[in-house]
């Protein structure tokens, strides 16, 4: 049986899904969630932004969300949709999801102009490309520990 | 300065124990010489797959196809790029050493690359059975990679490739759902893909290989071989299409297939480069190389020239 108000189960449900790009952080962690309204009879819309326009993985990710919310008891249909506007920003990544892109997957995250702390030792790094194998990351190398790093930027 | 090792036993007594090697590390010369000619041979691959996946940008039919198409080139390209400085950093060779060897056709790149893709059915072909055979290869080295840098790479790579096939899955159900003409050219595509990617795992794997001693490797080359076979025999089946394999055997005890007897005369003419594409290949990225002289040229001069404006 289920527990708590629609709203939150449904909340927690888009929280449930994963980025397929970082097993184990999820999407909401990431920014990704803009809105989510829930109507009384269980009409759900749900309003994602992309860390960049034109992500091969953005249907995928939808389809993820859509499954998990159809899946909350007490929900009727669901929508789900990319919004043109606000603009991702990095900013928008939690505390959590910086710390795990670190520690699980040597990603660092550059806000503004801010030097890169290499995810492995700290010092700051030396971009090597504006763009690597993805379209929201650059490359970068560690000079101390000579660790190839990914920066997630915006 | 890293840790130093007093012998080759103490060497692989840490690596036995689940030891992780770091750059700047004292490795046995050996083992710094199969781990490189390894990130090389995988580095070259990749750069490979992007220049055909590149190729087939412009023909890919309908837009999610496409952008998916881009985004796969532009994946196979950055993971060429990472793979190329961590092998760089193991002081072999340097990044434009090992392109010019590339290019010169001195070094190796994975078969499947040797191999012309004619029709839109060759690409899902490969996105579907290539990927997938790469993609278990690459994830039975990270499972217990001794080399750390390259375990790293390793597991983002590894998340990449495994988009590039749940897309090749989808484009499989399509064209298996498709018209008659659509499953007579799948099928022509199987015919000519099934063995080079079920050759891509390589021969048995010798008792003393130091890929395996050494923890490059994780698994032998023919258990993974095997275990590919029994997934994509029953699914293909599934599908009405027919493997080109007529020692195909099945054991209905256990429901498993086994192939037939393979012949690894056509690997070895890759891994020469007189594959039936190999020279028109390596002419192409070297053509590739000859043409984007002048981006390198202006990149190498511009530090030179704002340093001289500072000062």
């Amino acid at each position: 049986m289920s527990t708590g108000l629609l709203p939150e189960r449904v909340r927690t449900a888009v929280a449930s899904v994963d980025d397929p790009e970082y097993p184990g952080i999820s999407i909401v962690d990431l920014g990704l969630l803009e809105s989510l309204d829930t109507t009384t009879d269980g009409h759900v819309a749900v309003g994602l932004i992309p860390t960049f326009p034109g992500c091969p993985a953005l249907a995928m990710i939808a389809d993820d969300v859509r499954r998990a919310v159809d899946a909350v008891d007490g929900v009727a249909t669901v929508d789900v949709r990319w919004l043109g506007a606000p603009v991702w920003r990095v900013d928008r990544i939690t505390e959590t999801a910086r710390v795990a892109m670190a520690r699980d997957f040597t990603v660092a995250v550059r806000i503004g102009r801010e030097p890169v702390a290499c995810p492995r030792c700290g010092s700051p790094t030396d971009e090597q490309s504006m763009f690597g194998p993805s379209r929201c990351r650059a490359v970068h190398t560690c000079p101390t520990c000579a660790e190839v790093v990914e920066v997630m930027r915006a | 300065m890293g840790r130093t090792w007093a012998s080759m036993d103490d060497f692989e007594a840490f690596l036995d124990g689940g030891g992780i090697v770091e750059v700047d590390d004292d490795m046995p010369d050996a083992y710094r010489q199969a781990v490189f000619a390894f990130i090389e041979m995988h580095a070259n691959s990749e750069l490979m797959g992007g220049l055909t996946e590149r190729d087939w940008i412009p023909r890919t039919p309908g837009l999610r196809h496409k952008m998916a198409v881009v985004a796969k080139t532009q994946d196979e390209i950055g993971h060429a790029h990472l793979l190329y400085m961590v092998g760089a950093d193991m002081g072999i060779r340097t990044r434009r050493e090992m392109l010019e060897g590339l290019f010169a056709g001195r070094s190796k790149f994975h078969n499947v690359f040797h191999y012309r893709a004619k029709t839109w059915g060759d690409q899902v072909a490969i996105s579907f059975l290539v990927d997938a055979a790469a993609l278990a290869s690459q994830q039975a080295v990270f499972k217990n990679c001794s080399y750390g840098p390259y375990r790293r790479i390793l597991k983002r790579i590894i998340i990449e490739e495994g988009f590039h096939m749940r897309m090749g899955e989808e484009r499989m159900l399509r064209i298996a759902d498709g018209t008659e003409i659509q499953r007579t050219m799948f099928q022509q595509s199987l015919d000519d893909w099934w063995w080079p990617s079920l050759q891509l795992f390589g021969p048995d794997s010798k008792p003393g290989d130091v890929l395996l001693r050494w923890h490059i490797k994780s698994e032998r080359n023919e258990v993974l071989r095997a275990r590919w076979v029994q997934k994509f025999v029953p699914l293909l089946m599934s599908y009405g299409f027919t493997i080109p394999d007529p020692g195909l055997t099945h054991d209905p005890a256990t429901d498993s297939w086994t192939s037939g007897p393979i012949d690894w005369e056509p690997l070895k003419r890759t891994l020469a480069m007189g594959g039936p594409d190999s020279a028109r290949r390596i002419a192409d990225a070297a053509a590739n190389w000859e043409d984007t002289h002048w981006v390198r040229q202006v990149l190498d001069d511009a530090p030179a020239r704002s340093a001289g404006a500072a000062a």
